[in-house]
């Protein structure tokens, strides 16, 4: 069976990408920039559980960087400090993670709306805090160092290389998973949620117990990506867990368009690129710039950079198509 | 009564001191088409909420097929057979009409994030029946062509058919319609007379509140008439259309004058 373009665009859009995600670490390609675009997996993790959130749920958060923190400095402290197995570790701080954001789920989305950004970025510094002034734990400021490579059996992720493919991996593996579940009963119930609670409701969606358990999935995906960040850049400090980062990946998610699953790693690399590229030893500014963004996008491309470049292509090929002749 | 699915005993119902629903009792008979009719501000709506859930009597009881509905939750009573339209349409609008149906079969499906996620044979099984209901329910109303639009792309009336759709993909054994005729056109509401028969014909037991008259009149089998909070008639439409107390409530009463 032969696809129609309009069928076909989705499958060669994907597969280009992953050739290009494989191809990256490459030296005649983008080999260079390997510990960047490692940082947009990690990142882009964190903004798929945004997107879910936000997007297909319509609920805010403004406190992402805490279940990112937790589970970096939660794999930190028990594979640098108590040599714990680092994926044991791993998975502890994914279940502490999960059952941190289930319990504050239930009382926090009580609240809507700009109540609840309030009460996630409140969520978000108090966290923050705790990693600085718990320093017999987290060493404060400075942080935690020495957290060892990632190994299974024999093999270890000791090279940036190895570590890449690593990161990729979760960050696929979780970009999969996130693209079934929007596509389910269950990413329907989500999106019923966003499209009216009082409808929802009515059609026998448990709303409550839907935005908690979204809430946790959300929490559960920056847990795995801090997990990561600690065991790639093997060291962690309060730094990388502010209240600014957690506006960057609400940044990443705009950007990348809230309702699109792919838009996130277009998201996350459109700001690291940005960040570590072009806008180097902007201080101060940078987050003059990112408020910028934020509002710029929501204004002129509500639905994100990433899916109104792809409805202007759409449009130009129709265009062309309704004219009869080949673009 | 056996055959009285819904069951309303002595329900009040006051918002601050607005007492909208004051010592309300009715019985809705299983398998038949009833019709609460009455003055805006009448408490229709109202009782509509209360059956549905939305918020809580002050005091009475209203009892579901034999079972007390208190301290059940909205969604729990869609489970359990009640299911409902809104006065303003509320369809999901992030979603395909087809989508809109499918959602209706929520309560009637289990699998959950980790089937979905992973993409197991469960979730496929599942998703499968769920998509041939929803078209069952889409082409019984009338939509079954339109199952991949956006379903704000369609106009009003087959909008509200789709919430008929989507509230019958429950699998309910109690419809509430609230007010399925307003901004339909005459056409369109001989077919909606149509179409609730025919969900009446399946089994399942219709409770409307309808402003238009003609239409409860040609449709509904018992009609309730509520005025100012309170139940003031009952009875068949051509019982209903003589009641001197249901005409005074409509048109004014007459004053004596001496």
């Amino acid at each position: 069976m032969v696809l129609r373009a309009k069928d076909r665009w989705p499958y060669l859009f994907t597969a280009g990408l992953i050739l290009i995600i494989i191809l990256i670490p490459f030296h005649w390609f983008l080999g260079v920039k390997i510990s960047l675009f490692t940082l947009v997996g990690i990142s882009t993790m964190i903004t798929l559980g945004l997107c879910l959130l936000m997007g297909y749920t319509g609920q805010v958060s403004l406190g992402q960087a805490a279940f990112y923190g937790i589970g970096a400095y939660v794999s930190a402290i028990l594979s640098a400090t108590y040599d714990v197995n680092p994926w044991l570790a791993m998975a502890i701080a994914a279940t502490i993670t999960g059952a941190f954001a289930y319990f504050i789920g239930y009382p926090i989305f009580r609240l809507r709306g700009n109540y609840l950004a309030m009460a996630t970025l409140g969520l978000g510094i108090i966290i923050w805090i705790l990693f600085k002034e718990l320093d017999q734990y987290t060493g404060g400021p400075d942080g935690i160092g020495g957290i060892p490579n990632l190994s299974i059996g024999g093999f270890s992720f000791d090279t940036s290389m190895k570590r890449y493919y690593l990161v990729w991996f979760f960050c696929l593996a979780i970009l999969l998973a996130s693209q079934n579940i929007v596509g389910s009963r269950v990413g329907r119930a989500l999106r019923a949620i966003h499209g009216g609670e009082a409808a929802a409701q009515a059609t026998g969606i448990n709303t409550a117990q839907f935005k908690v358990k979204i809430f946790v999935l959300s929490a559960v995906y920056a847990s795995l990506a801090g997990s990561l960040y600690a065991h790639v850049v093997r060291q962690v400090s309060p730094g990388s867990f502010d209240f600014l980062e957690s506006v960057v990946i609400v940044t990443m998610a705009v950007i990348g368009g809230l309702a699109s699953i792919w838009g996130a790693i277009f998201g996350a690399s459109t700001i690291l690129i940005l960040k570590n590229e072009l806008l180097v030893g902007l201080g101060e500014i940078e987050t003059i710039l990112y408020g910028l963004i934020l509002v710029l996008v929501m204004i002129f491309m509500p639905k994100g950079l990433f899916v109104s470049l792809k409805e202007l292509y759409e449009a130009w090929r129709l265009r062309y198509a309704r004219r009869g002749d080949k673009p | 009564m056996t055959n009285c699915i819904l069951e309303v005993k002595d329900v009040s119902r006051a918002f601050g001191g607005v007492v909208a629903l004051n010592r309300v009792g009715m019985s809705i008979e299983t398998g038949k088409i009833t019709a609460i009719i009455g003055p805006n501000g009448a408490g229709k709506t109202t009782l509509f909420n209360l059956v549905a859930g939305v918020y809580p009597v002050s005091s009475g009881e209203i009892r579901f097929r034999g079972t007390p509905l208190d301290n059940i939750p909205v969604h729990k009573r869609t489970t359990i057979g009640i299911a409902r339209t809104f006065q303003n349409v509320l369809l999901f609008e992030n979603m395909t009409v087809l989508e809109n149906a499918m959602t209706g079969q929520h309560a009637r499906s289990r699998y959950g994030f980790f089937e979905a996620a992973l993409r197991l044979p469960k979730a496929h099984r599942e998703e499968e029946t769920i998509s041939l209901k929803a078209m069952k329910y889409l082409n019984l109303v009338g939509l079954g062509m339109y199952a991949q639009q956006n379903a704000l792309d369609l106009p009003l009336g087959q909008q509200k058919l789709l919430t008929i759709a989507r509230a019958l993909a429950t699998e309910p054994q109690l419809l509430m319609l609230d007010e399925p005729g307003a901004g339909l056109n005459t056409l369109e509401k001989r077919d909606l007379a149509d179409l609730v028969r025919r969900i009446r014909d399946m089994g399942i037991t219709i409770l409307l509140v309808e402003h238009d008259m003609d239409l409860v009149m040609g449709l509904a089998e018992w009609v309730i008439v509520l005025d100012s909070g309170q139940k003031i008639a009952e009875g068949t439409a051509a019982e209903i259309q003589r009641n001197q107390r249901v005409i005074a409530a409509y048109l004014g009463e007459e004053e004596e004058v001496e």
